[in-house]
């Protein structure tokens, strides 16, 4: 059926391909176009009821196409598609008598409710035209027996017969027994002398009863044969109008209408009446106010509101997103949910929204997305369905909101816990190494071998010296302290710390090299934890040149060097190295690179007490070729310890 | 000829451990510190048994066992599990035991006895 045709008019591919499908799925045949030149080569062959047209094309853009389909088809509806910039286009469109307009991203909904809406217009058009026919052909009719009359009656019966068909047609008219009461038009009937023959109810309602006055009564301006009324041209060109015109009202202020009219021809085709049928604009424009008012009230919720919400299709694309979501993510709409707002190459697992589209109801999860800037945000994901107007899910809306706060204070808690859990296996392994260095002390001291002795307690101090470190460890992160600062000498505080190495040091045979003067001046510094954080590098230096590899000697430098207001320490080894992912991870949270042996935990520890003082530490590293840590310490660092200025403040 | 045992751990007071424990019952034993390593000494020196833990640095357990169970020659010779690591008993199903740390040393120069006399 060839009003179920559509046109669809847009120069983006995949609008096309996805609102196509979504018209089809509407029950409509699409043809599609891909600007306006083609769209009007289309238009003969396929003969559309309506035609979608996009305003922003290359080559030949809606309006004009609009302006054209309306010069040579002016029975073609046309709904514009609109970007959010181009209201002004989309308002100037209505002008050349666009149908409607649908704001992108098309909202199913939206679209199947205009699409209903020009379908009907169409219908009623139809309706009124077939209405018309029939009123030709009534006319006909009675023309006949008037002429029938004529011929067996006398000139008087002739007056009485077209008295009758007048008298009918306007009783229908008048009655409302017919459908022109019906519609929400202005409907009157002229005579050829200009006079109003009858009108509908409504007509009555706005105008007043006009019947018996002239046409262009009815009319604001339109007196003479220069500016002649739609009523006074369809009897001079014989041919239906179409204009926009201003009814005088009862109370003398102005309606806008527009006027169709459509000539009654008598059987000898000379034109009898003129039927007269008008749309309040007034009316529409009201309705249409009020539609674009609702609209931007939701508009303004759904930007305003605190969270991030997306309209989603089921092929995982965003179709609209507020304006939080647009600041602090990159161009989301028609891309993939999972691609620009998580940042994934495939749909999350568990997708809330691909379940709410399955069963309907809502759907929570809590996630972590990166912003724009590289911010993290832990989310609390809710997906809920939009439904058409038949029930179904077209959409489904996600809205997420920033639970980071919350987070950040649960992580430390769960942390510990977690913490506790991944270092339960590490724990196992020293348990059984406690064990293996009794069994080894008691069997030695059995058998009387001095060396087994000697070697259990060299593995039983060792093991000690892993519990106690990973015990201290735990007990410093449960334990959130304030640092305490105090000035004490630069030198003699390096010299002390790095002299606590020593033995490892030399446990391990490693050459140790320290070059750290006396004299440096004083440092503003919590020396437990400070002497804690440098010692953890010291130790890690030492660890990274075990196990050795035969030949090589290992050798550690740690210096000591006074820049001014700035202490610097360097901590060097020529041991394992590190290659990329491990120096960018070093910091983290639980991430060890000694299997078993490490905690995770030192050198987050002393990274976090070296920010604390203002500091900074800076790592080069090669894989086989050793490490330099180089750690840059403020003489006095209250005034990089301030925390970061609060911008609502 | 006395028994020999491979064992196989990432941690060297662990490794000098069981080498004593197992010497003292009169066991010959091999060390490696990972599986990769682990394969070369299993060719070299065809142990009867090999203990083995699950997780270290270079190649993990799993692994060596998957490499040893494709080889013909030594597909056949028991493993015990030793790891610190939670449902261990489901990393290696094949192992004759699996034993969790801190072991019982009693228990383990039982299972090896059952095992291999």
């Amino acid at each position: 059926m060839s009003k179920k045709k559509l046109l669809l008019v847009d120069d983006e591919e995949g609008i096309r391909r996805f609102l196509g499908l979504t018209l089809m799925d509407l029950g409509y045949d699409v043809e599609t176009a891909d600007n306006g030149e083609s769209a009007l080569k289309l238009i003969e062959k396929v003969n559309p009821a309506v035609i979608l047209t996009d305003i922003k094309m290359p080559r030949m853009d809606g309006i004009e196409l609009l302006k054209a389909v309306k010069t040579d088809f002016p029975h073609i509806e046309v709904i514009m598609l609109t970007g959010h910039g181009d209201l002004d286009l989309a308002i100037e469109s209505l002008k050349f008598e666009a149908a409607d307009f649908i704001t992108k991203p098309i909202d199913d909904e939206v679209l199947e409710i205009s699409l209903n809406r020009v379908m009907e217009k169409i219908q009623l058009k139809d309706q009124v035209r077939e209405y018309t026919e029939n009123l030709e052909r009534l006319v006909e009719e009675k023309t006949q027996r008037i002429v029938e009359l004529e011929r067996q009656n006398a000139a008087a019966q002739v007056v009485e017969g077209l008295s009758e068909v007048l008298s009918s047609a306007a009783h229908e008219v008048e009655t409302g027994s017919g459908l022109f009461n019906e519609l929400p038009c202005l409907v009157s009937i002229h005579n050829r002398y200009l006079e109003i023959v009858a009108t509908n109810e409504l007509l009555k309602e706005r105008l007043g009863d006009v019947v018996g006055m002239n046409s262009f009564d009815i009319y604001s301006d339109r007196e003479n044969a220069g500016n002649a009324c739609p009523v006074q041209l369809t009897f001079k060109t014989g041919k239906g109008q179409r204009s926009k015109e201003n009814f005088i009202g009862k109370d003398g202020e102005e309606i806008p209408v527009t006027v169709y009219t459509a000539p009654l021809p008598n059987k000898n085709g000379d034109i009898e009446l003129v039927l007269d049928i008008s749309v309040d604009m007034t009316e529409l424009k009201r309705l249409n106010d009020e539609l674009l008012e609702t609209q931007y009230k939701f508009q303004r919720l759904f930007d305003e509101a605190p969270c991030y919400i997306s309209v989603q299709n089921p092929d995982y694309t965003i179709a609209e997103v507020n304006r939080r979501f647009k600041e602090d993510f990159d161009e989301p709409i028609g891309a993939p949910c999972y691609a620009s707002y998580k940042h994934r190459d495939k749909p999350c697992e568990k997708c809330p929204v691909q379940r709410t589209f399955k069963d309907g109801e809502t759907h929570q999860t809590e996630t972590v997305v990166t912003t724009r800037t590289g911010e993290q945000k832990n989310m609390l994901v809710w997906s809920a369905p939009i439904r058409n107007a038949y029930g179904e899910i077209k959409q489904v809306m996600e809205m997420s909101t920033d639970i980071t706060e919350i987070r950040r204070l649960q992580d430390h808690l769960t942390s510990l816990g977690f913490m506790l859990g991944s270092m339960s296996h590490g724990v196992k392994g020293m348990l059984t190494a406690l064990d293996g260095g009794i069994y080894r002390l008691e069997s030695g001291l059995r058998k009387n071998d001095q060396e087994r002795v000697g070697e259990a307690t060299a593995a039983l101090k060792n093991v000690v010296g892993r519990v106690k470190k990973m015990v201290l460890d735990i007990l410093y992160y449960a334990k959130s302290r304030e640092i305490e600062m105090e000035s004490v000498p630069a030198g003699h505080f390096l010299q002390d710390t790095a002299a606590l190495i020593v033995p490892k040091a030399a446990a391990a045979n490693v050459k140790y090299n320290v070059d750290i003067p006396e004299d440096m001046g004083e440092i503003k510094i919590d020396p437990s934890s400070m002497s804690a954080a440098i010692v953890n590098f010291l130790e890690n230096a030492v660890d990274a040149c075990e196990p050795p590899l035969p030949g090589k000697e290992y050798c550690i430098n740690v210096t000591g060097r006074d820049l001014g207001d700035i202490v610097e320490i360097t901590i060097s080894d020529n041991g394992t190295g590190m290659d990329r992912e491990t120096k960018e991870k070093i910091f983290t949270l639980f991430f060890s690179s000694k299997g078993k042996r490490g905690t995770g935990i030192g050198l987050f520890i002393s990274n976090q007490t070296i920010e604390q003082h203002g500091g900074s530490i800076r790592v080069e590293s090669e894989p086989c070729e050793g490490t330099t840590f180089t750690i840059l310490l403020p003489r006095r660092p209250e005034s990089k310890k301030q925390p970061k200025a609060c911008p609502c403040t | 000829m006395s028994k020999k045992i491979l064992i196989i751990d990432d941690d060297q007071d662990i490794r000098s451990y069981l080498g004593d424990l197992f010497g003292d019952n009169g066991y010959e034993t091999v060390m490696a510190e990972d599986g990769a390593v682990a394969m070369e000494v299993v060719t070299a020196e065809k142990p009867d048994l090999i203990t083995l833990d699950l997780e270290m640095p270079g190649e993990w357990g799993p692994r060596f066992y998957r490499k040893l169970s494709q080889s013909d020659e030594f597909k056949r010779t028991p493993v015990i599990v030793i790891s610190g690591l939670q449902a261990n008993k489901y990393a290696i199903p094949k192992a004759i035991a699996t034993l969790t740390k801190p072991f019982d040393a009693e228990e383990l120069i039982r299972i090896v006895k059952d095992t291999i006399g």
